[in-house]
């Protein structure tokens, strides 16, 4: 059998294990050091890209281990584009994307922040739903000129 | 994620060490708050200064914990908060729902005054 991956990639599969998110957020703060983003930008990285896997985890796969994550780390000179695939049925995107768990009314529910952290933190967040293929949260963060 | 309390006076210091990102761990906290409220202590310290990240998972654990407090009329406050959970509460705005102290001890002196 022969494999070939991209120059530029890093990719990851992982069972829906929640135990397992540590080895995730060690992978991209491994990759964000090594693309030198300063600490702040590291932070945002690592807790996005745990926040997209954990959506994968529970809500995708309902914590179902024997699912796959896929998390594709692309790295280029100018962007870390980190892709987080699940085969969960997805979302109401605009519906999420719209929502905001800061407003006084939703400041102390206990969930429903983990799209919003990704916003937040990152450049770009974007979703692709196939009702065949599963979910895909798509996160970059651009490199800045130093 | 471990989970120990200690009293100091009449405030609880929780102590969290590990990551805190739900299932089982993040239900053993819930249940050391309750516990806590239950036999009467109205002051508890939830020290951080052993968590290195949270999600928003773990970070429902800490809302709910704070919510069954403040519902029993007791204060939680939260110390040793590391810059990248700091990161998440500024993003989320829990920053305004959440005292934080750099420290156990500078959070037990604030019950005292």
């Amino acid at each position: 059998m022969t494999t070939s991956v991209k120059p530029n990639e890093i990719q990851l599969r992982m069972p829906s294990q929640i135990e397992l998110l540590d080895v995730v957020d060690k992978v991209a703060a491994a990759i964000a050091e090594q693309l030198e983003f300063d600490e702040e930008e590291a932070h945002s990285v690592a807790n996005s890209v745990l926040e997209a896997a954990t959506n994968a985890i529970q809500h995708g796969h309902l914590l179902d281990s024997s699912q796959a994550v896929d998390i594709t780390f692309e790295m280029t000179p100018e962007a870390l584009r980190v892709t987080v695939h699940d085969f969960g049925p997805g979302f109401d995107v605009d519906a999420v994307l719209n929502a905001d768990p800061t407003s006084p009314d939703s400041l102390l529910r206990p969930r429903g922040r983990g799209i919003f952290i990704m916003k937040s933190l990152m450049d770009e967040v974007s979703f692709e739903i196939d009702p065949e293929a599963g979910c895909t949260a798509i996160l970059t963060k651009f490199r800045r000129t130093r | 994620m471990k989970v120990t309390k200690r009293m100091e006076n009449d405030v609880a210091v929780v102590t969290l060490s590990g990551k805190l990102m739900g299932g089982p761990d993040a239900e053993s906290v819930r249940q050391v708050i309750r516990d806590t409220l239950d036999e009467g202590t109205r002051k508890i310290v939830v020290d951080l200064g052993g968590v290195p990240w949270v999600n928003s998972t773990g970070l429902g654990v800490l809302i709910a914990s704070h919510v069954t407090a403040s519902n029993a009329d007791a204060a939680l406050k939260l110390a040793q908060v590391d810059k990248r959970i700091s990161q998440i509460f500024m993003v989320t705005k829990l920053h305004t729902v959440f005292e934080t102290h750099g420290s156990v001890q500078e959070a037990l002196q604030s019950f005292q005054g």
